[in-house]
Parts: C-alpha cells; structure tokens; sequence
C-alpha cells in the first residue's frame, strides 16, 4: 500500500439470478458499483492505469456466495459506515453488499489469506437419504485419496488436507443439505460437488446435486478457522 | 401481465453456455410490467452483440418515461438456448418481466444489419408470432421494424405491420401512443395500421400494392412516399445518461455519448453519410454535462464520444481538454471512435488516449487519388503519409487501414494501388519510430467488397459480380507487402449476399423464409454463415441472386426504395453520380456552400454547429 492508502474489505453475496455470473462478471460489476458509490478509490500507477481493488477466490457460474469479498483501495478514509451505506445504494440486488469495513496492510491478501471454504450442498434424487449419503462419504473419504478428471487432466486430492472438517448434514430434506468444508489453494481445490458426485456413484439409486452455494471463506490460523471480517 | 417465465428459463440455464444473457437484473433496466401499452424492443442477434445499441438504448429509455407506455428489452437466444426452449415448449421472452414476447402491444425490432433477416424470422417464431404480417390476427402484437436497413424496407417488409423510416426519439412515443389511443378505442388492427401510416416516417407496408409496372402505390390514405423522421435539434433530447449496464462483456461495453448526428463529407459509397442529414452537434456544454453524469451513473471507466465523424465536431478540442482534466486521476478513458485522416486527428487521439496507445483506424478507402475522387473520399496520399507519421512519431506502433475493392470504375490499377499506398505508409511509419523500434511497426490493412446502397450517388450502379471479385482479390493479395501487414478480408461471399437483400425488393421475403426454415441463423457470425444455404433459398424462390445483386438500374427505371424518401433528391444523387464518373469532387456543406442535396429543405431542418442554425435550408 502506497502511504495514504486505506483497505476496505467488503462482503459481498451472490445470491438469485447473479449465480449465473463468471467471476470476472461479478469484478467487473462490484468495481462499477465502487464508481457508482462515488468511492474515493486508488487507481495504479503504470501504463494501463485502473481502480486498485482485489477480489477473494473465483467462483464459477451458476454457483452462489453468502460472503464473498473483495478489498478495495481508497485515497480518503471515508468512514466504514458511510462507504457501506453508498456501495449498498449502488450495488445491484443480487450481488447485495453485507459489510464493509476497513483491514490492516498487513493482513494477508484475500487470495493467500483464504485457504478453507465452507458450502452448503443441496442432494436429491428417488431414494437418496442423508444416512446413504453419510455411508458413501465415509468409504470415499476411508479410501484417502480421490482423482478427479478436469479438462484431459488427472488430479489426484488427499482426502485428509483437503477436508479439514468432516461433512456435517444441515437438513434432512429432501433436498438432503450437506456442509461440507474444503481447503482451497495452490495443491488445488477440491470442490464439493466432486466430491458429493462420487459419494453418489457409490448409492445404487441415483441422486444428483442440485446446488451449491459457498457460505463463507475462511483464513486457517495455527489450527483455527475465523472469518475474513 | 399473465405469465411469467423465469421458474421455467431459470430451470434450462444450467445447461447452456453464458446463461448471464438470460437474467436480467442489471443496474439501470427498467421494470415497468403494470403500463398500459408495452413493448417489447429486440436486438436480432444475442445479447451481447445488441445490448450496447444506442438505438433502442434511446428507445427504451423513452418509452418508460413517457405516461402509460413501457419498454421491455429481448435478444435473441444462442443456438444452444433455442433448442433448449424450443424442447421445453418456452417461447421468446422479455428480460425484465420474463414474460412472452407475443403477450406485448407493440413488438419492435431493429434492423441493424441485412444479415440479421433470419434472426428476425427465428425470433418471431420462437415468439408464436406468424412470420408474415398478413397472417396476423387482432391478438397478435403490432410487429414494428426501423434502423439503419429500414432505407430499403423491402426484403423484409411483409415481416412487419410497421416500419419507421428515420429517427426514433419523438416517433417510438408517437407509435406506441397512437397505438394506446387505438387500444382504448377498440380500433381493430387495420384500422391502428391506418392511423399508424398517418405518422410522419412511418411505412405500413400492408397498405401498399405493386401497379402493373412495377411501382408500390398506396392504397388509401398511405402516403405516395414515405419521408424519413429527424429531430431538427438533438439539444433537445438528451441521450440516455442512466442506461442499462451489463454484467456481461458485451461489444461497445463503455458509457457512450453521440456527439453530433449526420456527416456531410460526402463520400458518394456511404448510405449512413446521406440518410442522417443534416448535420447537427450537440454543444460542448452538453456533452461534458452528459458524460459526467452518465459515467456516475452508470460506473463505467471509459466514454466514447460517437458519431459518423467525431473528429467534425467544431468543439471537440474543448470537449476533450474538459473531460480529460475532470477525469484525471481517475482511471477512466475516454475513446473516439472515427477518425479522419489529418493531423488534427492524432492530436486529438493524443488527448483522448490519456496515455494508452493501442492503436489508430483510419480509412483512405481507396489505393488511387483518381478513385479517392470517385468516390469523393477527400484525402490525399500525403495527408495519410503525414497522419502516420505523426501518429507513429506520436508512440503509437500499430494503425489500421480501410480500403474497399470493387468501387465504381475501378480498374486493376487501382487495386495494385492499395499495395503501394500501404507500402509507402509503412515506409513512413518505419522512418518515424527509432530505429530500436522498427520491427514492432505493424500496419493492419482490412479490405471490403463494396455493396451499393439505397439512397446512395452509387444506388443504380450494380454490385460488381463475385466471381470477379475473387479475382479482385487475388490481384490485391500480389500486390500487398507480405512483411509487416496484416491484411484481413470481410468474406465475399458475405458481402455478395449482403448485395442481394440491400438491392432486392419485396420478392427477396420468400428466400429470406426459405434460407431460414433451410437452417441459417447467426448469418452474422463467420462460423455460421453459410452460402450454400441461401443459394438453395434462392432458387427455391426462383429467384436469380446474381442479377438482383449486379443488376444497373437506368436513371428513370423504379428502384425497389423509391417509394422511401431519405430527404436527399434523387435528382442530387444523381448529379453525385455523374460527377463521380467524371471524378469531379463535392466540398463539405457543414463548412463550406449549400451542395443542394434538398435534405435541409425537405425535411424542414437546419444544420447545427456548436448550437447554432447554419441556414442550410
């Protein structure tokens, strides 16, 4: 940070019709809603000169975020309060701004920092129960690792990084709702649906994962999660 | 509004590919389901290439601030997402209410390009629409087309109950209220078209028959010859500053204000430079005012100052020296779109760039000064030598130029001409750049078959045949430098069918029926287009593709257009022409003597620079 420079984090959801947006489409927006609210941003310095902002782990379309986050770089301390009130009256419905509040230079950056994201995963199908499901992540989870084909590649995850909490069911439904807890990173991210498809494959009767939703995004610290605000 | 879509789109979304096209909720769209007359306005091609269209930007916005009218956008849906519809029995439907086309009062549809016909007929029918106007009953809602390709209506005028003929801004309002008095008088659909036909620029294609030789007469009240709407002051009507802005990366995804309407420069090709007469500019004032308050409102980091020729507008030095210094510092860019070939255009690029170079267009359109003067393209081999110059010297590393093959009277001479401007213009780009820097010099030369357009000096010249054309370009392709020039070609086969519809009259609807129901969609995109179809259509209809194309109209035989009036006599377009063949040359009526091309007097309107009436009437 350039001396005089203040870090706003924001929490953000993308929830209703905005699932169906990339991410690149949710930076692009959240970085006009900042204009729009008339944000006293930092703009970089260089050839290309833009908004100075950065943006928590992508999410890819048709998936939803409860609290989701970027940082962005003002040039006056507006107040925390202010800024929320004017990027709320700027933001469209479904990418909703939850909270605002100013972060420290040192605190690590969103990409770095959020290692483990939790999300809620919603399953249904004829005969698929939560206790079926139960039983078929435990022997996937038992057999420790998991290889997932993705674009013509073969990536193997180790079941016990990748799951620093063990799947929880939320509701009973149907839809059965699962959270599950996985570690995000440069070794990969195991992503839930993956992993909940192959705990379906091990079910005779064949359920499908309806959707999924990532709740929040966590910085692991000596063994503990807490919250990036 | 009885039926709301979304629960059934939403349920196909995961299935195609960029689902953002389908969702509405961007910042800025209008929701409006309870007016009492609504339309529903349709860019013919997805959501991406039409979003940004200042045309129903300006349309939409009208119609949901004028009482008891509403205005809801539809594009049409990717191949991928028609099927899906189509399988699950979901009909076109409008963003903001999701709701089914066909349950509108009035449909409207932009004609932005010949190649969108078939898109035009693929919305209508995943809407339930009839395709034809004629099979249309009292529920059905009023089909109505306008843009820049409703100058020659015919090829798709049996489409429509309605097309407008010039500029929107006060007619969409007149349209949809006519038709809202009419709603509420429980006139029937024939009677609404009659009166429609009574609006200034308004053609009702239904109420006009070909004579026995040949001619469309009205039958009725309809007028002999449909005159275009224009606004006598864009002053007036303030360009949309609150418009929607896309979650998607759309094509023109910037904030944009159109600086001036019209261009007199007269080159004798343009059909846009002809039917936008006169010229009229918004003021400095306005313009700051507008992009300003349209960057806050809509958060983009960039405005474009548009128009046929933003460079002509007698402020914009002023304009942009404004801008630039209110936005300093903070990152947004400004962009001008057009430029002339001078130096006062790389100074003002130079403004306008804050900086960033990506690169200069330009468009000398023509390898010889004979044929420059042909087409009255007023630029000399020296003011483009200059211009590069100067703009490479400047740090730019990289201009585009335009040419066109297949101009009136051009020889083989001319085409070998292009290669040599070319070379002598990277000659001096190369001389302009230290010498570190010469090997990044890229000259990217972009090269279109020439169409003849309705309302044009060329609209009796016929399209010089493909085969020959082919042949055209073999002999451009021996004659461009192969180092350093990135030569690109609009497809001939595109630019011949673009031939047949622009010159076609109403008798191209039934191929245009065929070549759809035959398959083509998206005739737009490359990866789409295919000839092969249309030639089928063709001769189903029995039509002979080539000789609509290449067919020279006679001065005093009927041109498929003539019963649409642009404002411009025939009678001047004409003297162009012959001035053409002599190679005469034609001054700028914006700066320099009245050219007597009848549009001011015609239509009642002045020309307007800087705010003020230039008395071209």
């Amino acid at each position: 940070m350039a001396a005089g420079e203040f870090r706003l984090r924001v929490c953000y959801a993308k929830a209703g019709r905005a699932r169906f947006l990339s991410h690149l489409e949710v930076m692009r927006a959240l970085e006009r809603s900042s204009r729009r609210a008339a944000l006293p941003y930092a703009v970089t310095k260089g050839f290309n000169p833009h908004m100075k902002a950065a943006f928590g782990p992508a999410l890819p379309v048709g998936t939803g975020g409860e609290r989701e986050y970027f940082d962005v770089w003002l040039t006056q301390p507006v107040s925390a309060a202010e800024a929320f009130e004017r990027l709320c009256g700027a933001t469209p419905h479904d990418l909703g701004v939850i909270e605002a509040r100013y972060v420290h230079e040192k605190e690590p950056s969103l990409t770095a920092a959020a290692t483990v994201a939790r999300y809620e995963v919603a399953v249904a199908g004829e005969g698929v129960t939560a206790e079926l499901i139960e039983k078929a992540l435990v022997t996937v989870v038992g057999e420790g690792r998991l290889e997932v084909e993705h674009k013509g590649k073969t990536k193997v995850f180790d079941l016990a990084r990748s799951l620093p909490e063990e799947v929880r069911v939320r509701s009973c439904g149907p839809p059965v709702i699962l959270e599950v807890t996985t570690r995000m990173g440069q070794e990969g991210s195991l992503r839930p649906d993956v992993l909940l498809n192959e705990a379906l494959s091990r079910i005779p009767c064949g359920g499908a994962v309806m959707s999924v939703t990532r709740t929040d995004i966590l910085i692991e610290e000596e063994g503990v999660l807490r919250r990036l605000l | 509004m009885s039926s709301e879509l979304w629960p059934r789109v939403e349920a196909l979304l995961s299935r195609v590919e960029r689902p953002v096209r389908y969702i509405d909720t961007e910042w800025g769209a209008h929701h409006t389901p309870d007016a009492e007359h609504r339309s529903v306005l349709l860019y013919p091609d997805t959501y991406e290439v039409g979003q940004a269209n200042q045309g129903l930007a300006i349309l939409y916005e009208r119609l949901n601030s004028t009482e008891g009218l509403g205005a809801e956008r539809a594009y049409l849906p990717w191949l991928d997402m028609a099927a899906e519809m189509r399988t699950a029995g979901v009909p076109l439907f409008s963003l903001e209410s999701c709701s089914p086309v066909a349950e509108f009062d009035l449909f409207g549809i932009t004609l932005p390009y010949e190649l969108t016909y078939t898109n035009v007929l693929e919305a209508l029918d995943l809407a339930g629409i009839p395709l034809y106007a004629s099979d249309r009953g009292e529920t059905h809602p009023l089909v109505v087309g306008g843009g820049p390709c409703a100058y020659n209506p015919e090829p798709v005028a049996r489409f429509f109950d309605a097309i407008l003929i010039g500029e929107g801004e006060d007619a969409v309002a007149e349209i949809a209220g006519t038709h809202l008095d009419a709603k509420r008088a429980g006139l029937s659909r024939r009677e609404v078209l009659e009166r429609l036909a009574g609006i200034q620029g308004v053609y009702v294609p239904g109420l006009y028959r070909h004579s026995a030789g040949g001619v469309l007469e009205p039958v009725g009240s309809a007028p002999p010859v449909v005159t275009k709407r224009v606004l006598d002051d864009l002053g007036g009507h303030r360009p949309p500053v609150c418009p929607v802005v896309p979650y998607m990366d759309v094509v023109h995804d910037r904030f944009t204000v159109e600086v001036l309407r019209g261009c007199t420069r007269g080159c004798r090709f343009c059909q846009a430079g002809m039917v936008y007469r006169p010229v009229r500019e918004r003021t400095a004032d306005d313009i700051v005012r507008d992009a300003m308050e349209g960057l806050r409102c809509t958060g983009y980091d960039e405005v474009s100052l548009t128009s046929l020729s933003s460079t002509d507008h007698s402020q914009l030095e002023e304009v942009l020296r404004r801008l630039s210094s209110r936005l300093d510092g903070t990152g947004i860019t400004i962009s001008l779109p057009s430029l002339r070939v001078d130096a006062f255009s790389v100074s003002m690029a130079r403004l306008a760039s804050g900086g960033r170079k990506s690169g200069l267009t330009f468009a000398p359109e023509a390898g010889t000064q004979r044929l420059r003067d042909v087409v009255n393209k007023n630029v000399t081999e020296e003011d483009l030598i200059e211009t590069v110059s100067r703009a490479f010297s400047a740090g730019w590393h990289r201009v585009k130029l335009y040419f066109m093959i297949g101009l009136p009277t051009e020889t083989d001479e001319d085409i070998a001409g292009i290669g040599g401007l070319v070379h002598r213009v990277q000659r001096a780009a190369r001389q302009a750049v230290p010498a570190a820097d010469r090997g990044s010099v890229r000259i990217g030369v972009s090269v279109s078959t020439f169409v003849p357009k309705a309302h044009t000096p060329f609209q009796w010249e016929g399209q010089v045949p493909f085969d020959e054309i082919l042949r055209r370009q073999e002999v451009l392709r021996s004659a461009m430098p192969r180092k350093g020039v990135d030569l690109s070609w609009h497809d001939a086969e595109v630019s011949f069918l673009e031939g047949v519809i622009a010159r076609g009259g109403r008798e191209v609807a039934g191929a245009i029926e065929r070549a759809w129901r035959g398959g083509a969609r998206f005739d737009a995109w490359s990866e789409q287009f295919d000839l092969s179809i249309w030639r089928e259509a063709f001769a189903a209809a029995d039509l002979d593709a080539q000789a609509i194309a290449s067919h020279t109209y006679e001065r005093d035989e009927q041109l498929p257009w003539g019963h649409i009036s642009s404002g411009v006599s025939d009678r001047y377009l004409w003297l162009e022409r012959d001035r053409a063949i002599a190679g005469t040359t034609t001054a700028d009526c914006s700066f320099d003597g009245c050219t007597g091309c009848d549009a001011c007097g015609t239509l009642g309107v002045d020309i307007m620079l800087g705010g003020e009436s230039r008395g071209g009437r």
